[in-house]
């Protein structure tokens, strides 16, 4: 089986997005959603160990007995998440402050070791690189979204803090939307977090009920997963 | 015969995992070899840098960052550190750098600057983890909580009104952030405590203060 390109990235962004519907990662999603510029630096960071660690298993997956697979998988998306890390804390400090222990903390988002497991290790490296990508990409859109929201809703703000990811230029690149004194609490705790996700979840059931030609697609992708 | 087949297979499975293992290893050192420097520069460069925004960069001429005694201090964790900033030799800071558990989510570090005069220079909170958009104001570039602290002592305003004023004390409240205050509030008037204690002896070298 040989999955076309433009069939990984219908997956990853939409179809099986790792967000929305295989519901993976809900641990980094959830926590650092709190702002556009969070949710951005985290979702390039997991890009990145996606890319990197679906690209070792495919290249290895020759190598890689069953019997091994699990602690194979484990070295290298952990190796990769360390180069992450120390990459971040050597050049990009105010990032790696703000992003704090949740860059760390990839190495348990399970959508690593979903996509290393379901596809990377069965499939070629180009197609195992384009997973990584849009499996990401779908991710990080996911966070995003919610960091967008729950920014808006909370503060009032969007890409507030922007400098911490794209330097000095970019400190007065906040958007105020609502009242300078808008506050909501309830958008910025957890419990926020988890509302917005059903609602984006929602939303998309939604859209796929508006549309009944994805409608059929939509269902047989859901049933293989 | 099958079960010489697996005992090789299995073998084999060792030497995979080993080299992977291995191959982990030599990209990590490798890496740590060149990230270790701007790592460690930007610790110091962070450290130097929380200190001279409680002081002037002009008003001392010591080696700050290495100028400091650990001490002990109830109720904040240990070891706590002063840092003793000096202008040709004259004492003219004891900056605390201390530690405080009683946060809402968590420990809060941070610096108190005090002058010989056990009267506050500033404060800044260095490290935390409050609540986003509620306790995080008490970092200096959210909100002018933390100013608040500069010119005041244990007599300004007594120390028994050392407390948020939702709590009946002299300092401003933040707003639905009550714990996170008080807890900030308290172990600034505990470094004046023990630094009234300490009396000159903070300024002598470590092996002079005995009764640390």
């Amino acid at each position: 089986m040989k999955p076309e390109h433009q069939d990984i990235w219908r997956q990853g962004l939409w179809q099986a997005n790792p967000g929305l519907v295989q519901l993976l990662g809900l641990c980094p999603l959830l926590a650092v959603s709190t702002s556009t510029i969070n949710g951005l630096a985290l979702g390039l960071a997991t890009i990145a160990v996606l890319v990197c660690s679906n690209a070792a298993v495919s290249v290895l997956r020759g190598q890689l007995r069953p019997e091994i697979r699990i602690p194979a998988f484990v070295i290298i998306i952990a190796t990769t998440v360390t180069v992450v890390d120390l990459t971040l804390q050597a050049w990009f400090h105010d990032l790696s402050r703000a992003l704090g222990i949740f860059v760390p903390l990839i190495v348990t988002n399970c959508t690593i070791l979903a996509r290393a497991e379901a596809f990377a290790s069965r499939q070629p490296l180009v197609p195992a690189i384009h997973d990584g990508l849009a499996q990401g990409t779908g991710f990080a859109a996911v966070l995003i979204v919610l960091g967008a929201s729950r920014e808006l809703f909370g503060h009032g703000t969007l890409l507030a803090d922007a400098d911490r990811l794209f330097g000095p230029a970019a400190a007065d690149w906040t958007i105020q939307l609502l009242p300078e004194s808008w506050e909501m609490l309830l958008a910025i705790l957890p419990p926020g977090a988890f509302i917005a996700l059903g609602l984006l979840v929602a939303l998309r059931q939604w859209l796929i009920g508006q549309t009944g030609a994805l409608r059929a697609r939509a269902g047989q992708s859901e049933a293989a997963a | 015969m099958s079960s010489e087949r697996s005992a090789r297979s299995r073998h084999r499975a060792i030497l995979v995992l080993t080299g992977l293992g291995l191959a982990a290893a030599a990209i990590l050192a490798t890496l740590d070899h060149f990230t270790h420097e701007p790592i460690a520069l930007e610790r110091e460069r962070r450290a130097l840098a929380a200190l001279t925004a409680v002081l002037p960069a002009d008003s001392f001429d010591n080696e700050l960052v290495t100028d400091f005694i650990e001490i002990g201090i109830d109720g904040l964790a240990m070891p706590a550190r002063i840092y003793r900033a000096r202008l040709a030799g004259q004492p003219v800071a004891a900056v605390y750098d201390v530690t405080t558990d009683r946060g809402y989510s968590g420990s809060i570090r941070l610096l108190a600057a005090i002058d010989p005069d056990a009267t506050l220079i500033a404060v800044r909170v260095l490290e935390h983890r409050e609540t986003p958009g509620l306790g995080d104001r008490i970092e200096v570039e959210r909100s002018n909580w933390i100013r608040q602290f500069s010119g005041r002592s244990l007599d300004d305003p007594p120390r028994q009104r050392w407390a948020p004023d939702r709590r009946d004390g002299d300092f401003d409240t933040l707003s639905n952030a009550t714990i996170t205050a008080g807890a900030v509030i308290e172990a600034v008037r505990r470094n004046l405590e023990h630094f009234e204690v300490l009396g000159e002896s903070v300024w002598s070298d470590p092996e002079d203060t005995e009764h640390d």
